[in-house]
């Protein structure tokens, strides 16, 4: 028994971001039976993973040689006993062919003997996209939760003419380039469709293939297609390395045109639109993007027809599109210019032009226009010393009009015045390139006058702290000007150390020190010469007392004898030390004899005649010649003594 | 008009006009007045002659010397300018216009020469010094010598331990400022007379011995400072202060 039954290849249709996911086409029935179907495929195909027994799977093609611009068909087949759950084969890694047909899917079950076996295969219809010996890379296919993978395929492209008859299916739609839509690029390859399939195509087009760094390139993405379209969706994120991709809304609900190609009549749908401006100059690409698409399948079973929905979902890819971007040129940017490409216009507004010191004042800068403003940064309002100015607040907003991106951005200052007076708030001035005109251009706002009052309470502004100030910038260095000499010339080649003056000064206080020296040493010198003297004529004088004492040895005369006696020792310890004798007390004369050496002897001797004389001369009675006697030959026994223990 | 009328008229006349001509001008004041005239008319040649016919005379005013560094700047010698700048700064070191003037005149000058380390105290008083005038520098060692001349000669007259003790604390410290002062004076006179030359040239090869066939060891150029360490009939033995060294041709330097 053999049964074929063709089915969806796809039970489901992938999410695809940036709102292209699971679009459907307006007018495309919901069919009950194509769930149906689905079921039944899902249960024949890989309804129990478990179920995958003797799996093989096999890669062919239907020739190993074709004409360029021919087709060439890839057959994809499962074999084994049972087969799990199958998911359609993996073809991105086919980089030498352009898909334009396929997957169409076939199931096929054989009874023989008792054995089962189940037969499913893909098929795909490629276009090689160039001549020479071109390769279908091995094709990686899920079953039953297992990865097989086919051999690889080599295809020999002839040149046109050459080799092998061209694929089936009819011929191509449109013609060839030049055709797609607004005829500003080439569009994509006409993709050709098996026979007994659909024609269905997806194109990626650009705006323009030159551009300035900076300049909007407005991507489409066109469907074109013969036959009913039930479901779509982006297979991978499309990024756009290169470029700040800003998107362009399309309606939700697809608008369908009719477009012409050549002989054929094509239902046009716009998948996606961007706005692309390029961030680097070179040659930048747009890359290939991938849809899925469900459509309705051509059934030769009426019965199938008429109950159910047949759908399948097959795979179209753009081409990559190149890009060729230009830098802005180098020579005649103004300063200022913060890399605005397009066009725009710039007003500057003050919320008011009368206020007062310390009363904020709201300004806005406005820069606006065809364009993207998302790389400007710059501060457009310069610093104002007469006001105190805040961090302004930068709001900024797109919009597209004519699929073509208009910017706004808008500085918020709050300015606050320092100072009464006429002010003015300085034109502000904003530089961009305009690319249609290839030169840069800058436009300014004209200066605004605020007149700015005292403030309410009488003050002239805030003290000093307030006022924003700004470092003062060195222009360029120049050498300081000449000197005059108003009070004359002066000849200042020899320094004042170097002057007989400043010798004689330095040689002034030595000489005078000098001087003192000597003086305050003879002074000295001479000071110890009297005492030396004086200690010398010690002896003499007390000889001389004595004398005259001996010449007063009388009772008559006793008392002027005793003084003289104590007068002679008194002056001699007065000479011998060269003191004063008016001052001497026994104590003191004890203390200077003892400082000099004098023996106790001497020094008791001393005192004990010294002591009769005072006795003598105060209590007279009981003098007699004898004792004056005595008196006086201890007396100068004493002075013999000291003498010789002085002297010593 | 007889001829001795005539003749007194002319000798009249020449008198008269004297000043107002650089040839005729005879004495510094009036020179440097035509100097600076010219100067301010933009006639720095004419300013430069004036200046140094004044500098011929023995007036070594570092006013002259600093208005004509202006004067040879102004006309693109750089060395010249740099030369009479330094040698205004030895004058008169507490002069900013001329340290401001050389700082910017070294600024223009082909070689980078790295100045020596110094360490911060030193190169803090370095600067003091360098901004003193020799002569204040000269008063104040007078000062403090005679304060401790007139301490030291008061010990002997003064009697009393007390008395002589402060007196000799005194005197120590007044020696002991004689001693920094006379220190500093002693650095301003090195300073003075540091043999020092600036490069007078363009470009200036720099060799390894007194004779043109020697080895050309490195180059400098106009304006730059050199440290003159030897003599050698026309040849001057220099250094630099990272320690290179060679021998230059006289003329092709100017002593500071």
């Amino acid at each position: 028994m053999l049964l074929e039954a063709r089915g969806p290849a796809d039970r489901s249709m992938r999410a695809a971001p940036g709102g292209d996911a699971g679009r459907r086409p307006p007018g495309s029935p919901s069919r009950p039976a194509a769930f149906l179907l689905g079921l039944l495929a899902a249960w024949l195909c890989g309804g129990a993973p478990a179920m995958a027994q003797g799996v093989s799977v096999r890669a062919r093609v239907d020739r190993n040689s074709v004409a360029e611009g021919g087709q060439v068909s890839l057959i994809v087949e499962v074999f084994g006993t049972s087969l799990g759950e199958i998911a359609p084969p993996d073809v991105s890694g086919i980089t030498d062919f352009d898909i334009v047909g396929g997957p169409m899917s076939s199931n096929r079950f054989q009874w023989i003997n008792g054995r089962t076996s189940v037969t499913c295969s893909y098929t795909y219809v490629l276009r090689p996209r160039r001549i020479g010996s071109q390769r279908i890379p091995p094709l990686g296919l899920l079953i039953g939760g297992r990865t097989y993978r086919t051999e690889p395929i080599d295809v020999e492209v002839l040149p046109g003419g050459a080799g092998g008859a061209p694929g089936p299916g009819p011929p191509s739609p449109g013609g060839g380039a030049g055709a797609g839509p607004g005829g500003a690029a080439r569009p994509g390859r006409p993709q050709q469709e098996p026979e007994g399939a659909f024609m269905v195509r997806v194109i990626g087009d650009v705006d323009a293939r030159t551009a300035y760094v900076g300049q909007q390139v407005t991507l489409r993405v066109l469907l074109d297609t013969q036959t009913e379209i039930l479901n779509l969706a982006m297979k991978d994120t499309p990024t756009f390395p290169g470029f700040w991709a800003e998107e362009i809304k399309v309606p939700e609900n697809l608008e369908m045109r009719r477009a012409q190609r050549g002989a054929e009549t094509y239902s046009e749908y716009t998948l996606m639109k961007r706005a692309l401006f390029p961030t680097g100059s070179g040659t930048m690409t747009v890359p290939a993007m991938t849809y899925q698409i469900q459509v309705r399948r051509r059934s030769q079973d009426p019965i199938e027809s008429f109950f159910f929905t047949p759908t399948e979902t097959i795979t179209r890819r753009t081409e990559p599109i190149a890009v060729h971007v230009q830098p802005l040129p180098a020579t005649s940017r103004p300063d200022g210019f913060a890399g605005a490409v397009g066009n725009f216009t710039l007003a500057v507004t003050a919320d008011r032009r009368e206020s007062q010191v310390n009363d904020a004042i709201g300004v806005k800068v406005r820069v606006a226009g065809e364009g993207n403003l998302n790389a400007v940064n710059a501060l457009p309002l310069p610093d104002l010393s007469d006001f105190k100015q805040y961090a302004p607040k930068v709001a900024s907003s797109t919009s597209v009009v004519g699929d073509r991106l208009r910017s706004e951005k808008v500085w918020d200052y709050v300015l606050i015045p320092l100072a009464p007076g006429a002010q003015t708030i300085p034109a502000v001035r904003f530089s961009f390139f305009d690319p249609r005109a290839g030169t840069y251009r800058s436009i300014a706002s004209p200066p605004i006058a605020i007149q700015v009052a005292r403030g309410a309470d009488g003050t002239s502004g805030p003290a000093g702290v307030l006022v924003s100030q700004r470092d003062v910038r060195q222009l360029r260095r120049d050498i300081h000007f000449i000197k005059q000499a108003p009070d004359g010339l002066r000849d200042r080649s020899v320094p004042l150390y170097r002057t007989p003056w400043f010798a004689a000064l330095v040689f002034l206080p030595l000489a005078t020190d000098l001087g003192v020296f000597v003086y305050a040493r003879t002074r000295d010198s001479q000071r110890a010469n009297a005492r030396q003297r004086r200690e010398r004529r010690a002896r003499s004088l007390a000889r001389r007392r004595l004398k005259e004492a001996r010449r007063r040895m009388a009772p008559s005369t006793a008392r002027a004898f005793y003084a003289e006696v104590a007068q002679a020792l008194t002056e001699y310890v007065a000479a011998k030390f060269d003191t004063a004798a008016a001052g001497l007390t026994h104590d003191r004369i004890e203390e200077l004899l003892i400082s000099r050496g004098a023996s106790e002897e001497d020094r008791r001797t001393f005192h004990r005649c010294l002591e009769a004389c005072d006795y003598a001369r105060f209590a007279p009675t009981s003098s007699g010649p004898e004792e004056m006697r005595r008196t006086l030959l201890a007396a100068e026994d004493t002075l013999v003594r000291l003498e010789r223990s002085l002297g010593a | 008009m007889s001829p001795s009328r005539l003749a007194l008229v002319a000798l009249l006349t020449l008198w008269a006009a004297a000043p107002l001509s650089p040839a005729l001008a005879s004495t510094p004041r009036e020179l440097f007045q035509l100097g600076n005239s010219a100067y301010e008319q933009g006639k720095f040649e004419e300013a430069a002659g004036a200046y140094e016919k004044i500098l011929a005379y023995g007036f070594a005013d570092p006013r002259v010397l600093y208005n004509l560094a202006n004067a040879c700047f102004k006309q693109g010698k750089l060395g010249a300018a740099i030369l009479y700048y330094e040698r205004a700064l030895r004058l008169d070191p507490s002069d900013q216009d001329v340290r401001d003037n050389l700082e910017l005149a070294r600024g223009l000058i082909h070689d980078r020469i790295p100045e020596a380390e110094i360490p911060y105290p030193v190169k803090a008083i370095r600067e003091v010094l360098d901004a003193l005038p020799v002569d204040v520098l000269c008063v104040v060692f007078l000062c403090v010598y005679y304060v401790a001349a007139g301490l030291v000669g008061a010990l002997p007259v003064v009697s009393g331990n007390v008395r002589r003790r402060v007196l000799g604390y005194g005197a120590a410290a007044a020696g002991l400022c004689v001693l920094l002062s006379g220190g500093a004076l002693f650095y301003k006179h090195q300073d003075r007379t540091a043999a020092h030359a600036i490069v007078m040239r363009d470009r200036v090869d720099v060799l390894s011995g007194p004779s043109a066939d020697n080895t050309v060891l490195f180059t400098v150029h106009e304006g730059a400072r050199l440290e003159v360490r030897n003599r050698r009939g026309g040849w001057f033995q220099v250094s630099l202060p990272n320690a290179m060294s060679g021998w230059v041709p006289s003329e092709a330097v100017e002593r500071v």
